[in-house]
C-alpha cells in the first residue's frame, strides 16, 4: 500500500509542477504560434526575486506574491522586446525559437553575475512534515498539491469568465478578426507572456522551497513542460494540464520500478512514439484554442 | 510548412560552376596558409574550432535552409560522433581513423532512425520530436554510465595519428589541415549535393511540398536523404573534435552549444552553406575577443544574436547583400 | 441623402511587402447611399476595405470617414470611430461560442452601452442563432456562420458596414435569407459598403457602383444612370 501512495503523492506533486509550467507555454503557443524557449528562465528569475525580496526582509506572504507580480512584467517585457517585433515575418516560428533562447541565455548569465553560482534556498510556504496514508510528506509538497488546481481553476475562470479572457481566447483563434471587432492585439500578447511569466514564476518558487536553486535550474523544469505539452497537445490548456498529471505519475511510477536512471529515456520514448500516432497531442482537439 | 519557409530561396545555378570553383579554391587555399600568419598554438586551436563549428553548421543549414525541416536533434548527431569515436577507440581498441569514419555512418544512421517519426509531421512537431530525440540520446548516454562515464564523460581517449609525426608538440599543425581537410570535404560535399538535382528536388518540397510531390518528388526519400547528408560530416566532425579534445562530455548536448551553432546558421543566412561557414568565423572569433569578459562574454554573444535577428532576419548573408545593394547602385548612378 | 460623403478613399497605394494591389484608388461612398463595388478576383477589392479597416497600411494617400482622417490608424482606433469590417469568409472564431461572439463585437468602448439593445436588434434579425446561443461556430453552417459575422459586426454599433461578398457560397435558399437581412440592416439606417459577385443583388441594394479592375475605380455609375445586368457583365468580361 505504500508504494502505491509512494507513486500516488510523488505524481501529484510533480505533476502539479509540471502543470503550472506547461499552461503557461500552451497559452504562449495558442494565442501568438510561437514556442518560448526561455520558459525555464522564468521559472529561475521568480524563484530569485523571491529569494531577494525575502532577503531583503520581507515576510514571504509579501514577498511571494510580489515576485510573482514582478515576473509579469518580465513577462511582457521579454515579449515585447523580442517577440514582437517579430511578428508578421515568414520564419516567426524558428527566429523566436532563437531569440528566446539567446533571451534565455541573457537571462540566466545576468542571474549568475547578479546572484552567484551559490546555490541559495528558499523558505517553504509551510514548514514541518506529516504522514498520510504510511507515507511522509512535507506540508510544503501537500500546500503545493492543494494550491496548484485552485490557481489553475483560477486561469480556466478568467479564461472563460470573463471578457479579456474572452478576448485572449479569440485572439488564439483569429487574428484578424480579433483586430475587426477592436481588440488591442499586441496588449493580448503582452498579457499572454506575462500570465505564462507569472505560472513560471510560482513554479519556481515552490521548486526553490524543497531544493536548492541555481541558475541553471529552469533547464530541466523546460524540457519536462515540452513533453508534457507534446503530450497534452499544444493547442489548449486543458490537455497539457492533464498531461502534466498523467506525466508525472508515470514518472513517479517509472523511478519506482525501472530507477532513476532510465526515466528520462523511458519518457522521451514514449514522447516519440505517442507523436508518430497522434501528431496532435492525446488530448487535443485539432484547432487551436483556448479551453 | 510555411512556417518554417526560410527567407532567402536558394536559386541553383546563379552563380556559375566556374566561377564558385574558383572562389571555393582560392577560398580555402587562403585558409591553408592561415598558419604562416598564426605560428601560436592558441590561435590554431581556434581555427579548429571554427573548422569543426563551420562543418557542424553548414550541415544543419542543409536540413534546415535547403531541407527546411527544422532538426533541432542536429547536435545529438555530433554527440553521436563524439561518443562513437569515444567509445569504439578508447574501450574497443578500434584504430582511430577507422573510428572517425565509424562516427559519420553511425550518425548518418542515426539521422535516418529519426527521420521515420517525422516523416509524417509538420512544423513546431519537427522542431519538438528531434528536440526529444536529442534528449533520448543523451538520457541513454548519462543511463549507461559504467560505459560512457555518465555525466562525468571519459577521458584519455586517443587521439588520432600520421606515421609516426607527434601530433602533440607541433603547434597544432596536424590538426589544424586535418580541420581544414574536412571542411573541405564536407562544403564540397554540401555544394555538389545543393546544386545536384537532388538538392533541386529538396528545395522544391520545402517551396511547394503538394506542388513538387504531384511532379513525382517522394517527401519520405528527399526528407530521409536530406537529413543522412546532413548527418554524415557532422558525425564525423563530432568524432574528430572529440579525436582533438581527447575526452567525451554530454556537455555536446546542452541547450547552449545548440544555440551558438544555430545562431551560426542564421546569422549566416539559410540556405547558402557559405553563410553558415562565415558565420562560424565571425561568431567565434568575436566571442574569443571577449574572453576576458567571463559571465558578460555570454550575455554580449546573446545580446549580438537579439538584435541581429531583429534587425537583419536574413542574417550576415542579407546584410553583405544590403551592403553591397547600396554600394552598386551608387556606382551604376554616379553623381 | 447626406450631402458629403460619408467615406472617401483619395489617391491610396497600398499592397502587400514589395507588391503593389491598389494603384492610387480614389472613390467617395455614402453620398447616394450604399454603395456596390464589384470586378472580377484578384483585383484589389478585399485589399481595398482591409486597408479601410486598417488591416493594411496604405503607402501613400488618404482615408477619411465622417469628415475624420483615419488613414493609417490601428484597426481597434477604426472600429472604435464605429466603421465596422466584416471580412470575407467566414473562418471568424471556430471554438468561440455564438454568445462568445455577440459579446466580442461589444468589446469596443464604444458599443459595450449599447449591448444590449444591438443583441436585440441580432436576435431579432437572425433568430436562428438564438436558437444555438451556446453552440460553437465550427458546428454551424457556412449561412449561419456568415449570420454570426455580420452579427458580430452589429454588436459593434456600426455606423457603417462594410461587407466582403457576404454571400459567396451560400445555397439559394439561405442566400436570400442573409441577402433580406442585409436589406433590413440598411433600412434600419446604416450604411453598406458591399462587395459582391451577385450583381442583381448589388444592383437592388446599392444605388452607386464601383467597377473595381487592376486596383483602380475603371468605372463608377451613380443613381439615375440605368444599367443593365448585361452591360455590367460585358464590363466584367470585355476588356
Amino acid at each position: 500500500m505504500s508504494v502505491f501512495s509512494d507513486i500516488f503523492f510523488g505524481g501529484l506533486f510533480q505533476g502539479s509542477l509540471y502543470a503550472m509550467m506547461a499552461v503557461g507555454l500552451a497559452l504562449v503557443w495558442t494565442t501568438i504560434g510561437v514556442f518560448n524557449f526561455s520558459h525555464g528562465v522564468f521559472m529561475m528569475l521568480g524563484a530569485y526575486f523571491a529569494w531577494q525580496l525575502v532577503a531583503f526582509g520581507l515576510p514571504v506572504v509579501i514577498a511571494f506574491p510580489l515576485a510573482v507580480i514582478v515576473m509579469a512584467g518580465a513577462g511582457w517585457i521579454l515579449q515585447a522586446s523580442v517577440v514582437r517585433p517579430l511578428i508578421g515575418r515568414p520564419n516567426i516560428v524558428l527566429v523566436v525559437v532563437i531569440t528566446t533562447l539567446a533571451a534565455g541565455s541573457l537571462i540566466e548569465n545576468g542571474a549568475l553575475t547578479v546572484w552567484g553560482p551559490r546555490s541559495k534556498q528558499l523558505p517553504s510556504l509551510i514548514e514541518g512534515n506529516t504522514t498520510i496514508a504510511g507515507v511522509g510528506v512535507s506540508l510544503h509538497q501537500i500546500a503545493i498539491i492543494v494550491i496548484t488546481p485552485l490557481i489553475l481553476a483560477a486561469l480556466w475562470s478568467f479564461l472563460n469568465r470573463t471578457r479579456l479572457g474572452l478576448a485572449l481566447r479569440a485572439v488564439a483563434q483569429n487574428e484578424d478578426a480579433s483586430h475587426l471587432v477592436g481588440l488591442n492585439v499586441t496588449a493580448l500578447y503582452g498579457l499572454a507572456f506575462a500570465i505564462a511569466a507569472s505560472l513560471a514564476g510560482l513554479a519556481g518558487i515552490f521548486m526553490g522551497g524543497y531544493r536548492f536553486m541555481n541558475p541553471s535550474m529552469g533547464a530541466d523544469p523546460l524540457l519536462k513542460a515540452l513533453i508534457v505539452v507534446v503530450f497534452g497537445g499544444i493547442s489548449s490548456i486543458s490537455g497539457p494540464i492533464f498531461a502534466a498529471y498523467l506525466i508525472g505519475f508515470f514518472e513517479a511510477a517509472s523511478n519506482y520500478y525501472f530507477g532513476l536512471y532510465w526515466t528520462p529515456a523511458l519518457l522521451f520514448l514514449v514522447l516519440i512514439a505517442t507523436l508518430m500516432v497522434r501528431p496532435e497531442g492525446i488530448f487535443a482537439s485539432r484547432s487551436r484554442g483556448l479551453a | 510548412m510555411t512556417l518554417l519557409n526560410v527567407a532567402i530561396p536558394a536559386a541553383p545555378g546563379r552563380v556559375t560552376w566556374n566561377r564558385e570553383a574558383i572562389g571555393f579554391v582560392a577560398g580555402f587555399l587562403l585558409l591553408a596558409l592561415l598558419p604562416l600568419v598564426f605560428g601560436d598554438s592558441y590561435s590554431r586551436h581556434v581555427l579548429i574550432m571554427i573548422f569543426i563549428y563551420a562543418v557542424v553548421a553548414s550541415n544543419w543549414d542543409l536540413s534546415l535552409g535547403y531541407g527546411g525541416v527544422f532538426n533541432f536533434g542536429h547536435l545529438a548527431l555530433f554527440g553521436i560522433g563524439v561518443y562513437t569515436y569515444s567509445l569504439l577507440a578508447k574501450l574497443a581498441g578500434v584504430d582511430p581513423w577507422i573510428a572517425l569514419v565509424a562516427g559519420g555512418v553511425i550518425a548518418t544512421l542515426a539521422a535516418v532512425l529519426v527521420t521515420i517519426p517525422i516523416l509524417r509531421l509538420k512544423g513546431i512537431y519537427i522542431i519538438l520530436v528531434t528536440f526529444g530525440f536529442a534528449q533520448l540520446v543523451m538520457q541513454v548516454i548519462v543511463s549507461q554510465s559504467d560505459l560512457t562515464g555518465g555525466t562525468q564523460g571519459l577521458v584519455r581517449v586517443p587521439g588520432l595519428y600520421i606515421f609516426d609525426h607527434n601530433m602533440i608538440r607541433d603547434g597544432k599543425i596536424a590538426y589544424f589541415y586535418i580541420a581544414l581537410a574536412l571542411l573541405v570535404l564536407s562544403t564540397l560535399f554540401l555544394r555538389l549535393f545543393v546544386r545536384s538535382r537532388a538538392g533541386a528536388s529538396i528545395v522544391a518540397l520545402r517551396d511547394n511540398e503538394e506542388y513538387a510531390i504531384s511532379r513525382g518528388v517522394s517527401l519520405v526519400r528527399q526528407r530521409m536523404v536530406t537529413l543522412a547528408a546532413s548527418a554524415f560530416f557532422t558525425g564525423i566532425a563530432g568524432a574528430f573534435y572529440a579525436a582533438y579534445q581527447r575526452n567525451a562530455s554530454i556537455d555536446v548536448f546542452g541547450m547552449s552549444l545548440a544555440t551558438i551553432i544555430l545562431s551560426m546558421v542564421l546569422l549566416g543566412g539559410t540556405a547558402t552553406i557559405y553563410g553558415a561557414i562565415v558565420a562560424s568565423f565571425v561568431l567565434t572569433v568575436f566571442s574569443e575577443a571577449m574572453a576576458d569578459f567571463g559571465a558578460w562574454r555570454l550575455m554580449i554573444s546573446a545580446l549580438l544574436i537579439i538584435v541581429i535577428m531583429l534587425v537583419y532576419p536574413s542574417g550576415l548573408v542579407g546584410m553583405i547583400r544590403a551592403a553591397w545593394t547600396a554600394v552598386a547602385d551608387r556606382i551604376k548612378r554616379p553623381a | 441623402m447626406s450631402e458629403s460623403p460619408i467615406l472617401s478613399v483619395e489617391a491610396v497605394t497600398a499592397g502587400y511587402g514589395r507588391v503593389t494591389v491598389l494603384h492610387d484608388i480614389t472613390l467617395e461612398a455614402g453620398r447616394f447611399g450604399n454603395v456596390g463595388l464589384f470586378g472580377p478576383n484578384g483585383h484589389g477589392k478585399t485589399t481595398l476595405l482591409r486597408t479601410i479597416s486598417g488591416l493594411v497600411a496604405p503607402k501613400s494617400g488618404r482615408v477619411v470617414f465622417d469628415g475624420k482622417d483615419i488613414t493609417g490608424l490601428s484597426a481597434r482606433a477604426i472600429v472604435a470611430t464605429g466603421l465596422i469590417h466584416v471580412p470575407q469568409g467566414n473562418k471568424l472564431f471556430p471554438d468561440l461560442t455564438i454568445g462568445d461572439c455577440m459579446a466580442l463585437g461589444a468589446y469596443s468602448p464604444r458599443a459595450r452601452p449599447h449591448e444590449a439593445e444591438n443583441r436585440e436588434k441580432v436576435v431579432k434579425l437572425f433568430p436562428k442563432l438564438a436558437e444555438r446561443w451556446r453552440q460553437k461556430v465550427r458546428t454551424l453552417s457556412g449561412g449561419e456562420r456568415q449570420m454570426v459575422s455580420i452579427g458580430t459586426a452589429l454588436m459593434s454599433h456600426p455606423r457603417l458596414l462594410i461587407l466582403d461578398e457576404p454571400t459567396l457560397g451560400l445555397a439559394p435558399k439561405i442566400k436570400d435569407e442573409l441577402c433580406t437581412a442585409v436589406m433590413d440592416i440598411s433600412r434600419g439606417g446604416v450604411p453598406l459598403v458591399v462587395v459582391e459577385q451577385d450583381i442583381e443583388f448589388l444592383l437592388e441594394l446599392s444605388r452607386q457602383l464601383f467597377l473595381v479592375d487592376h486596383g483602380a475605380v475603371k468605372t463608377e455609375i451613380r443613381p439615375g444612370e440605368s444599367i443593365e445586368h448585361s452591360e455590367i457583365m460585358a464590363m466584367y468580361f470585355g476588356h
